[in-house]
């Protein structure tokens, strides 16, 4: 385990690791140790172009770029040399000399690391003025990305990115010397089911999401951490909001679950927290209030029981663990058998999609309720949440109470239907694929009246024991 | 182009003779007498010898040729493969396209040598791709010795010692002469410079142990197997034994190439090639190709090899002496020059790409009476930005230059901003 | 590409421990087909080397001697660099602009003649020089160089 010394700092690495990655497994990169770098990821292969990143390194006369200089047991680097400041000024000023002064209409202002390390590196002011190269402003690359060629910095990261992670290559970079062009090869447009991502690596505003383009400015979001729940991956994620509205997912880093990355459809999925939802309490196909629901529901219960009629429960594995412990304790008292579930499924590949499309069946199956497709045969009365289980299951069932958050063909015939929250708007976790359980906290408050699955499930207990309800739930 | 140089040596003794490009030409004249006898030394020995020789590269950065050849891995299970630079792209420099039109076969045998020193079993000859006529006497040689068997499954009659030679056209960028370039290149992809580590001898052409010498070196290596390290030292310098084949280009009698020991005075160079044009006066010398600094006429007492050029901040580089007179002006040869450098920047490192363009504009800023005291101290002071912090030395070789003229020639620059124009009425014209 | 130029690219394969080593020597052999490579025959370069089309249009962007547009029947280049433009060379060049009524980088009218200017070709002893059709000429005043334009057709 070889020794190095960051800035007097002594630190155990592990073996074969460069200055940067060493200094990025100790948790440190930019939190505690600056070494600027453009070019450099994580979760890419090493470039070695952008020049950003170079240290003073003890014994060696020319400053080495930390990125791809290995460390040897006792290597001393410096970061915070006039030498190593001054490289860094040269960098951000000759980066600056070309590229447009787009910023009151760039997307990226407020994220963007030529913004911040300028001002943190560079010289104060600008000294060239000579006529910018012009290229491309505003071009569609594909469907979901636009691309501004001026802005470039020709880090290279997001030709690395198509080349190595979803292997489609549709990037490259044409020309020589300040002539440099990002471009795509025409009819081949970058159309991939992990493009939006290349716009989370993109240092500078050149590739931006067609979807948040001018939506916002990043300085009135604010980042809250979260889970995507569109397939069993888990991706993690951060929910830019502002004003109680989501604006985007972006990836989070997590080196266990999806490395720095996540698809397309599941970035896009922030759309349906607030499309089709189930926004008002309806009892018999008439809007009531939610109180009045609960009663119905709770009607419903004790009139089946009384009957000794056969009672189901249908879970679903977009529920919270939480929520799906309170479901199964819910019907054990009811003396229901374990809940059925019904998991959508479909494509997966090697990178992060997974066949299962909903985030915690791990949740359902460690709870021992049973995974089915089936129709349900008869039955009296189901409780059902979400609704995974196609609507055709439920032909012979005679009554149906759906606590869900989306409309569905299921809402449409539920007796009593509860609003539910999506997992944006209440606390709770996810088990994905690799039984990791992951936690995420509530990020919105839904307009209208909605209960987490849990909540929902108490205030029914209530009202089958003809307790009243909460006025506000 | 001439068909020998105007003083000939060992090496271009027989350039003029049109049949040594031949198998038959080429053994009437002692031709493959250091591959003989390096196939009865053992590979290490062979080694050894290039190393006891002090035979530097010719290409440009004059690094220990034999030196070179030791970081081959003595054992590898995959293939060892040797790179030969014919990329010769430095303004200046025209020798290796002599050598490879004339003496095709010294290179060759060279290579040969190499490979059973270091246990190679296939060399890439990469040549520039506007090399039509190089290129056409190396396939030819190599058809030749093929036919011969002198390549192939047993070189020579070698048992095991197999090897063959490829000729490989470049197709027009500069940087394909930076030896990571070259291999990047000869992959099949854009010239780009690699970073190191790893180095070539690790991970080279497509990813196999290899070795990158340029074609004038590996010309020198028979001459030192048959005719001994003791000969070879007794030409050139201590440091620098040998010789090369000057080129002396622009405002001179007779320029052409000259082979000379190295470290002869750039005096008797000039003197060889005839003098500065029409009797008229010197006003400097780029002594090793266009990236390396220029010398005023004080400096015409230096000997032209790399330790004695160094101390005067310039390098010998590929010996392309280029001589500049009076009416010169040396603004429009910085515009030129850094043109030059804007265009065969490959364009990975911040500071060569957006430096070289800046460098660029700023002298023809200058040049055209434009240009303020402002311009002129940023012509100071962006080359220092990209000096010895890109991958590689392309940075230098473009930051170097103007350096020297600025050193040296500052005047030049200052009339042009105070006269708000060119003053040099007999230069050439941009 | 035609089957010919095919088979040819398909035979050089074996030289190099990765096909990839092929591509350059490829395109030269598809460039003279018609003097550029376009789209379609970027597509199959592409095809016939596992890349995407993008990477062989990144190495035909790259170098110099490779055409991504249409070219006149000639080519002719005059160097330019320094020791050149020491003897004349820029000078020559401005001569033939005149000449041919068009600017360096530019094809005639009549598709006959892309005159360019080029870097360093390793001719300095012999300045200035014009490369016509991949063929040096040395020591070339205007007169020369005229001569040797008005011979192509």
């Amino acid at each position: 385990m070889p020794k190095l010394t960051v800035d007097g700092r002594e630190y155990q690495i592990a073996e074969g690791r460069t200055i940067l990655q060493a200094i990025d497994d100790l948790g440190l990169l930019m939190n505690g140790v600056d070494v600027p770098h453009y070019c450099w990821h994580p979760k890419l292969t090493i470039d070695g172009s952008c020049r950003l990143c170079q240290v003073e390194v003890e014994g060696m006369p020319k400053l080495q770029i930390a990125c791809n200089t290995p460390v040897t047991d006792g290597m001393k680097v410096h970061t915070q040399s006039e030498r190593v400041a001054k490289a860094r000024r040269g960098v951000m000023e000759l980066l600056l000399i070309n590229h447009p002064l787009d910023c009151p209409i760039c997307d990226q202002a407020g994220e963007c690391k030529l913004q911040d390390y300028a001002f943190e590196y560079g010289a104060p002011g600008a000294r060239t003025r000579e006529p910018r190269r012009p290229a491309k402003k505003s071009v569609e690359l594909g469907p979901t990305i636009l691309f501004d060629q001026e802005r470039c910095i020709l880090c290279r990261r997001c030709v690395r990115f198509c080349r190595e992670v979803p292997k489609t290559g549709e990037l490259g970079v044409f020309n020589r010397g300040d002539e440099s062009l990002l471009e795509t090869f025409p009819g081949q447009p970058l159309d991939n089911p992990y493009s939006m991502n290349v716009a989370d690596i993109c240092p500078v505003g050149a590739l931006t999401t067609r979807d948040f383009r001018f939506k916002i400015r990043v300085w009135f979001t604010d980042d809250v951490d979260s889970v995507c729940n569109q397939c069993a991956r888990g991706c993690n994620i951060h929910v830019s909001r502002s004003n109680n509205k989501i604006y985007r997912f972006v990836p989070r880093r997590n080196d266990a679950v999806n490395d720095t990355w996540m698809c397309d459809h599941g970035r896009m999925s922030y759309k349906l927290n607030s499309q089709g939802r189930l926004v008002h309490a309806r009892a018999d196909g008439k809007n009531v209030s939610t109180v009045d629901a609960l009663a119905h529901a709770g009607e419903l219960v004790r009139s089946a029981r009384a009957a000794r009629g056969k009672l189901v429960g249908v879970a679903s594995p977009l529920a919270a663990n939480e929520d799906l412990a309170a479901f199964r304790d819910f019907l054990a008292e009811l003396g229901a058998g374990p809940a059925r579930f019904a998991v959508p499924r479909g494509e997966s590949d090697e990178i992060l999609i997974e066949a299962e499309k909903a985030p915690n069946a791990a949740g359902c199956r460690a709870l021992g309720m049973v995974e089915s497709t089936d129709s349900l045969g008869h039955a009296d009365l189901a409780i059902v949440l979400g609704h995974t289980l196609h609507a055709a299951a439920f032909a012979d069932v005679r009554r149906v109470v759906l606590v869900d958050s989306h409309e569905s063909a299921l809402s449409a015939r539920a007796d009593v239907v509860l609003p539910a929250r999506t997992f944006l708007e209440k606390a709770g976790t996810f088990t994905n694929v690799d039984g990791i359980t992951q936690r995420f906290e509530p990020v919105v408050e839904p307009t209208f009246e909605a209960l987490a699955e849990a909540e929902a499930l108490e205030e029914l207990r209530k009202a089958i024991a003809g307790a009243p309800a909460r006025e506000r739930v | 182009m001439q068909s020998e140089p105007f003083v000939k040596n060992y090496l271009s003794e027989h350039y003029g003779d049109d049949a040594y490009r031949t198998l038959r030409g080429y053994e009437a004249k002692n031709g493959f007498e250091g591959i003989e006898k390096a196939l009865t030394l053992e590979p290490e020995a062979v080694t050894e010898m290039v190393k006891a020789s002090g035979l530097r590269g010719r290409g440009g950065a004059g690094f220990a040729t034999g030196l070179k050849w030791s970081f081959m891995p003595k054992q590898s299970d995959r293939m060892k493969v040797v790179v030969v630079n014919g990329d010769e792209s430095e303004p200046g420099s025209f020798k290796d396209r002599m050598i490879m039109e004339r003496g095709p076969l010294q290179i060759l045998e060279g290579i040969l040598i190499g490979a059973w020193a270091m246990g190679a079993k296939r060399t890439f000859v990469y040549v520039r791709g506007e090399y039509r006529e190089p290129i056409r006497a190396l396939e030819a040689a190599v058809e030749e010795m093929r036919a011969k068997k002198y390549l192939g499954k047993s070189c020579f009659g070698k048992k095991g010692f197999e090897h063959d030679i490829v000729i490989h056209s470049g197709a027009g960028a500069y940087i394909c002469g930076e030896e990571t370039g070259l291999l990047e290149s000869l992959e099949g992809k854009k010239g780009q410079p690699r970073k190191k580590p790893p180095f070539p001898a690790q991970h080279g052409a497509f990813g196999l142990p290899t070795t990158v010498n340029n074609v004038e070196t590996f010309a020198h290596v028979p001459f030192i197997v048959s005719r001994g390290v003791e000969w070879f030292r007794q030409r050139g310098t201590e440091k620098s034994p040998g010789t090369t084949l000057f080129g002396v280009s622009g405002h001179v009698e007779r320029p052409g190439l000259f082979e000379l020991p190295l470290g002869t005075p750039l005096r008797e160079v000039l003197g060889l090639a005839g003098g500065v044009r029409g009797g008229r006066r010197l006003k400097g010398v780029m002594p090793g190709g266009l990236s390396m600094p220029i010398l005023p006429p004080s400096e015409l007492e230096v000997g032209l090899a790399e330790e004695l050029l160094a101390p005067k901040g310039t390098h010998l580089g590929t010996g392309g002496v280029m001589v500049m007179d009076e009416s010169t002006c040396m603004v429009r040869v910085a515009c030129v020059t850094s043109y030059f450098f804007r265009d065969e920047s490959c364009g990975q490192c911040t500071q060569c790409r957006e430096g070289t363009g800046w460098v660029h504009k700023l002298c023809e800023k200058i040049e055209s009476g434009r240009g303020t005291s402002e311009d002129l101290a940023l012509l100071d002071d962006v080359p220092s930005f990209m000096e010895g912090q890109t991958i590689c030395a392309f940075a230098d070789a473009a930051a170097w230059p103007i350096q020297g003229l600025l050193r040296h020639f500052r005047a030049d620059f200052q009339a042009h901003i105070d006269e708000k124009k060119c003053p040099f009425s007999e230069s050439f014209e941009l | 590409m035609t089957p010919e130029t095919r088979a040819r690219i398909e035979a050089l394969f074996e030289r190099y421990p990765e096909k990839r080593g092929a591509l350059l020597p490829a395109i030269y052999l598809v460039q003279a087909e018609k003097g550029w490579v376009d789209a379609a025959a970027t597509r199959e370069l592409a095809e016939l080397f596992e890349l995407e089309p993008v990477q062989v249009h990144e190495v035909l962007s790259f170098y110099n001697m490779f055409y991504t547009e249409p070219q006149g029947r000639h080519h002719v280049y005059v160097c330019t660099n320094v020791p050149c433009s020491l003897r004349g060379a820029r000078s020559l060049l401005r001569g033939l602009e005149a000449y041919l009524g068009v600017h360096a980088g530019e094809t005639t009218r009549d598709g006959r003649i892309t005159l360019g200017h080029e870097e360093c070709l390793g001719s300095c002893g012999t300045a200035p020089v014009l490369r016509v059709d991949g063929a040096y000429h040395e020591n070339v005043d205007f007169a020369d160089a005229r001569r040797i334009v008005d011979g192509l057709e």
